[in-house]
């Protein structure tokens, strides 16, 4: 079964530190896959490094056989990679809903002049794009809170509309960047179980970040560790949980 | 009534001109992008309209066209403001912030400085006796009146369309905009490009409103003031620029009874302004009238912390 993402062989330095060192592994298509590592193992610098935001001082990343390295963020992108950010990154002072329909830019064609003269088909536009945001605003729960603007929302609505937005752009591979970081327990059940609903849902490949070992455990198929930048483990959690390297590097020793 | 029209005219009409020189800033704001060019654009603009109007080169055009000269004068104006915010704007829009706000003030000075030298620019004297669309002052309402409704029109349904969505998203977040498919620099360079167009076409209308063209038309104490109308005003909706271009331009005709001190109360309404209504008036307005609170929104840089 080929790779829905590969990353080949990944480095990436800052001056002279080792973000990344030689990365590789396959995310399998529909997968959800976790990445854990203690802070600073290079896990955000992965995601930047798959997204386009920094590139790979060596390696390569390949979505479904295609070299998505060296290509711009908003062409990979437009290929079916979104994400979401540690540090929640939304258009702060848009509301709710154009949040979700900023995404569907790539989806959508019509352009400067048929935007201003109010085309027929740019208006059939704006409806099926008004539409498909507000069915994603009804899916994350903030059906209500559409004309809001992004930047008064409570920390866990950013966090799912951050995921909204994402889901906008129809990718096929979706990133998640610590998406369970300051929920309380319930929160983190209610999260596992709707990551999975929007897997299912939208066929999606899921890669993420997350530092509650309990809810990577339960949640995905296969993790893989980064230490230091180093790749030191990759496999079903149950395989993983009890691997000592991983211990010692990242659970702590017994 | 009609006196008042006559005497004011000059005035009046100035406050629509620089309603729109404050609006071509606007534009690239609206993309997140401070850029201070207007100035320069609106220098080539006028010195486009002044050559064609005055060169010798131009007088079989002039008499084949009569009056119709003055719309072919806009249009170049247009265009080439356009080609050449393509030229400046793809290298410089690589640049944020202050960084790009230097390089546009150095665009308006390179231009400034050419202009002073060139002969086909009338050198340190200029272009003078540009012949004239109308004969009264307050006549040229007649097209930056509409040029001013039609660029608010734009404006407005622009904020609205998708391309006005991106370009917003850009200025809430350049690096989000970029991982969620928006193609940050051709909207940067197209949001340049439209406030660039806005300038030259205001700059070749202004040329024959003026009677003479010369250096001292893009400079960079008019960056300033651009900027001012914008940040009085308020850079959050159409209605803002304009009201700060109106204001400010009005401001020290008001004021003129009060001979010398005017200038201390028209420093003052700027600093006061700027501590006290962050968003400018509009903001404030808007605020006031019970619409969402927008706040500025900072956007950090790509961050680290895997």
């Amino acid at each position: 079964m080929s790779g829905a993402l590969e990353v080949h062989g990944v480095s990436r330095n800052f001056g002279g530190l080792m973000a990344l060192c030689d990365v590789t592994f396959t995310v399998k298509e529909g997968e959800i896959f976790g990445l854990i590592g203690p802070n600073g193992a290079g896990k955000t610098t992965l995601f930047n490094v798959i997204t386009g935001l920094i590139p790979p001082t060596s390696g390569q990343v390949r979505l479904r056989g295609r070299a998505l390295t060296g290509m711009q963020p908003h062409r990979i992108a437009a290929h079916g990679v979104a994400r979401t950010f540690q540090n929640v990154r939304l258009f702060k002072g848009l509301s709710a809903l154009e949040n979700v329909k900023v995404a569907q830019h790539c989806r959508t064609r019509c352009g400067l002049v048929s935007g201003i003269l109010g085309t027929r088909s740019n208006r059939a536009q704006e409806r099926r794009v008004e539409g498909k945001a507000r069915e994603i605003l009804e899916l994350i729960g903030l059906g209500d809170r559409a004309d809001d603007e992004a930047a008064q929302l409570p920390y866990g609505d950013q966090r799912r509309l951050e995921i909204g937005r994402a889901l906008a752009l129809e990718p096929s591979v979706l990133l998640l960047d610590e998406p369970a970081a300051g929920m309380n327990a319930s929160e983190k059940r209610k999260l596992t179980q709707f990551i999975r609903e929007i897997a299912a849902r939208f066929k999606l490949t899921v890669l993420l970040i997350e530092h509650h070992v309990p809810l990577v455990m339960d949640l995905c198929d296969r993790i893989a560790v980064l230490n230091f930048g180093e790749l030191i483990d990759v496999g079903p959690p149950a395989e993983v949980r009890t691997n000592p390297t991983v211990i010692e590097a990242y659970l702590g020793c017994e | 009534m009609g006196q008042f029209f006559e005497n004011n005219g000059f005035l009046l009409v100035t406050l629509v001109q620089q309603a729109l020189l404050a609006l071509s800033l606007y534009f690239p704001m609206m993309a997140g992008q401070l850029s201070l060019a207007s100035p320069g654009f609106y220098a080539i603009g006028g010195y486009i309209a002044a050559i064609v109007g005055t060169h010798d080169y131009f007088a079989p055009w002039r008499d084949a066209l009569g009056a119709w000269i003055f719309p072919l004068e806009w249009l170049l104006a247009a265009l080439v403001s356009a080609l050449l915010a393509l030229a400046v704007g793809i290298p410089a829009l690589r640049l944020r912030g202050i960084y790009l706000a230097l390089a546009t003030i150095a665009f308006v000075e390179i231009l400034r400085v050419l202009s002073l030298n060139l002969e086909i620019t009338g050198g340190a004297i200029g272009i003078f006796g540009i012949p004239q669309l109308f004969e009264a002052r307050f006549a040229y309402m007649l097209i930056f009146a509409p040029l001013l409704a039609a660029t608010l029109l734009f404006g407005h349904r622009l904020e609205r369309s998708r391309i006005g969505r991106a370009f917003r998203a850009i200025r809430e977040d350049e690096l989000a905009a970029d991982a969620m498919g928006v193609q940050t620099t051709r909207y940067k360079v197209l949001a340049f490009a439209i406030g660039a167009v806005l300038a030259g076409v205001v700059g070749a209308m202004s040329a024959p409103f003026l009677n003479t063209w010369n250096a001292r038309q893009g400079t960079f104490d008019a960056s300033i003031a651009y900027l001012a109308y914008v940040l009085i005003g308020g850079s959050r909706s159409v209605w803002g620029p304009v009201f700060g271009g109106m204001l400010l331009s009005a401001l020290p005709e008001l004021l003129r009874p009060l001979k010398d001190s005017r200038l201390i109360i028209n420093g003052l309404v700027l600093v006061l302004v700027s501590v006290y209504l962050p968003q400018g008036i509009s903001g404030a307005c808007s605020r006031l009238l019970g619409f969402s609170s927008k706040r500025p929104s900072g956007s950090g840089e790509l961050k680290e912390g895997a």
